[in-house]
């Protein structure tokens, strides 16, 4: 059986693969299992992959009907967790490397502006600077809610699955 | 050098030998059991988050970093500054992108991590060289330091013999930390000095503050004062100018820090202790929220440095303001002579001797546990050793490692190697981050890709360093009078970092076509383990 990505929005599919360490692979290196009904909630975001498996014409909305529940809901809920995984990853990373990058871009080529007084001597590049490590704190509480959350619970199942099937179902790929 | 009288000296030996004392007993209390490979190498894996967490950042803090970050915020502000607060993210993009994919793969060392999808002596073999070339550079730069560091603080007058000497004791030290304590030694060491470094500067940062009556304007307007560099001392461009050149050099020494501090083996090697995700994920707030407090620290300190000292006694001192640190004590404590100035100074040379010697004895440990675990049991012995003789040899790679690192530190002892610390990063950011981020994160990743990626990545950062500007052509380079600058920056990053991450895409695609058969083993495998890489199920 051939699985094969695709994506509503191939350029902003490209983006997070080139995000991800995965840029310019071949059409079908990303061989996601179909999302059969799982009881996880489908979407884990607005910009959640959705995958068919019918090659690349079949409709969105295309009914996963010939999956057998029993055989991939092992396969379905590691696609539900590494979705998750990528999301938090995605987010978090992004955030705390960009915000940085912009932060010494600015300083390289805006000196005006992060010199900038804003009261007494303190300029506005010195209180970004401490604001970033002083936001650091906020942002770890943040990612060890977010994580606790969204991708405890799903790796909790995978385990759960992986275990009593003895690899005929969890690790069946 | 220091103006104190000899009862400040015979404090600070006094300290020093029981810190040695302490940490060697309980380094013996604490060595593994005889037979157990993990309690070798992962040190407890029932270990607490936060003592756990105080562990990483305890390896995270080099002596390296102390001393320097303080050094350069004393002397250019505003780079220091952003440095800082990269030094702090690189554990933040650690713990957010790599640390539980990471404890979910590896078992003791990043070859495991690597072999994990593509078996063979091959990739074990680059694992360990790669290991070699970042850690090693940080060590001999540390321990060549660790020279001229001691006969500062005890006040030995300047002779080859005794830096010499300092070192062949620092360097005995850490061969003993590591190969008798094993991780678990290590681990103890670690959270001793990150609780004194902790402890010192919060002490030494809140008397800068008092100073200047908690009132953060005066501190900055004193700094620009005795920096001599006026307003120039908050705005970017002290460090490495404000030429178009300079501009790129410093995005790019930044980009190498956040990228590459954090990726280093000595510091992901304690993640594979970690019990489960979620301990792991709580052992890194820990790490993160200590580090970030130590990089809050650290910019109070070095602006003190500055508004107190003055650059001109820091740089008559060292030309990189090292041991800024150490001179600041002697201006907060009062008179010299006085019970404070005494205390305070000792304190703080007893924060940084005991750094010194604990990052040591970490790197030398991640070394030859890569040697005695990659390049001896999985390719040597293809994985047939057994762990009472894995165990020997690593405790005798240890020697060798440090035997080798105190060789090469007195070698070049009389130079200004701190481009060796650039190096080490350099590479981290270059060869082992685009490994672990692709074979944790790319199924198409094939062996091909990953032996690119290491070896190419960290070539290329070894070769651009040689020729780069650290190492000759400015006043403040390894050869101040050679001329051989081709690549005009003082880090690699800019150029060594895509380099990595495109060989191994490069090779990958080069496997996907060549030896099809090959990549879709590998992809097989990577799929096989991933539900024990996402979720830690066997």
């Amino acid at each position: 059986m051939v699985r094969r990505l695709k994506h509503p929005f191939p350029f902003t599919a490209r983006i997070r693969a080139v995000v991800e360490g995965q840029a310019m692979t071949y059409a079908d290196e990303n061989r996601y299992p179909p999302s059969a009904p799982t009881g996880w909630p489908e979407s884990y975001g607005h910009d959640a992959p959705r995958y068919d498996s019918y090659g690349w014409q079949a409709p969105w909305d295309a009914p996963y009907a010939p999956y057998a529940h029993e055989t991939h809901r092992g396969d379905a809920d590691l696609a539900a967790l590494r979705s998750a995984y990528r999301l938090l990853r995605r987010v978090s990373t992004l955030t705390a490397l960009g915000s940085f990058v912009v932060y010494v871009v600015l300083s390289c080529y805006a000196p005006g502006l992060m010199g900038s007084k804003i009261t007494g001597e303190w300029s506005l590049g010195m209180a970004l600077g401490v604001l970033q490590l002083v936001v650091t704190f906020a942002a770890v509480f943040w990612y060890g809610r977010s994580a606790q959350r969204s991708v405890d619970p799903l790796a909790r199942a995978v385990r759960e699955r992986a275990v009593p099937a003895g690899g005929s179902a969890g690790t069946a790929r | 050098m220091n103006d104190f009288s000899s009862g400040t000296q015979a404090l600070v030996l006094v300290l020093f030998t029981t810190l040695v004392t302490v940490t060697l007993m309980m380094c013996v209390m604490a060595g593994p059991d005889r037979d157990d490979l993990a309690n070798f190498y992962t040190g407890y894996l029932s270990l607490t988050p936060l003592k756990n967490g105080l562990a990483i950042a305890g390896d995270y803090i080099s002596a390296a970093t102390v001393l320097s970050t303080t050094g350069i915020i004393a002397l250019a502000g505003y780079d220091g500054y952003v440095l800082a607060v990269s030094t702090a993210l690189s554990l933040v993009l650690l713990m957010f992108l790599l640390a539980e994919p990471l404890r979910n793969a590896g078992k003791f060392t990043m070859g495991d991590v690597l072999a994990r999808t593509m078996p063979g002596r091959a990739v074990r073999i680059a694992a360990c060289l790669v290991t070699l070339s970042a850690t090693l550079p940080f060590l001999v730069v540390q321990l060549s330091g660790a020279g001229s560091l001691l006969t500062f603080i005890l006040d030995i007058p300047y002779a080859a013999g005794a830096r010499t000497a300092c070192i062949v004791i620092v360097g005995t030290l850490m061969i003993i930390y590591a190969a008798i304590g094993g991780m678990r030694g290590t681990a103890l060491i670690q959270m001793i000095k990150i609780v004194l470094l902790l402890g010192t500067s919060t002490v030494v940062a809140a008397l800068v503050l008092n100073r200047f009556d908690w009132n953060p304007g005066d501190i900055l307007r004193a700094a620009q004062h005795g920096s001599g560099a006026g307003p120039a001392y908050l705005r970017q461009g002290l460090q490495l100018g404000t030429s178009t050149g300079g501009l790129l050099d410093f995005v790019s020494l930044q980009i190498t820090v956040i990228l590459g501090v954090a990726c280093l083996p000595h510091i992901t090697m304690r993640l594979y202790s970690a019990q489960d995700v979620p301990a792991v994920r709580r052992s890194m707030s820990w790490a993160v929220g200590t580090v970030t407090t130590f990089c809050l620290l650290v910019i109070i300190m070095g602006t003190g440095a500055a508004a107190l000292v003055g650059s001109q006694h820091i740089i008559a001192a060292d030309p990189h303001g090292r041991t800024s640190v150490l001179m600041l004590p002697q201006v907060l404590g009062g008179a010299p002579g006085s019970a404070g100035a005494t205390i305070l100074y000792s304190a703080v040379a007893g924060m940084v001797f005991i750094t010194l010697l604990s990052s040591v004895a970490g790197m030398t440990l991640a070394a030859a546990s890569s040697l005695a675990h990659d390049l001896f049991a999985h390719a040597v012995r293809r994985g047939q050793a057994e762990p009472r003789t894995e165990m020997t040899v690593a405790a005798w790679t240890s020697v060798a490692v440090g035997i080798v690192a105190i060789g090469l530190a007195t070698m070049v002892q009389n130079w200004d190697v701190g481009v060796l610390t650039t190096l080490a990063i350099c590479i981290g950011a270059s060869a082992v981050a685009p490994a672990l981020t692709y074979s944790l994160f790319w199924r198409g990743f094939t062996r091909t890709g990953l032996l690119a990626t290491l070896y190419g990545g960290a070539a290329c950062a070894l070769l651009l360093m040689v020729f780069s500007r650290a190492v000759s052509g400015t006043p403040s380079a390894v050869f101040p009078h050679a001329d051989f600058d081709l690549f005009p920056m003082q880090s690699t990053g800019l150029v060594s970092i895509p380099f990595g991450y495109l060989a191994g895409w490069l090779g990958s695609r080069l496997d996907h076509r060549r030896r099809a058969a090959g990549s879709r083993e590998q992809r097989r495998l990577y799929e096989e383990s991933e539900a024990r890489l996402l979720a830690a199920a066997e």
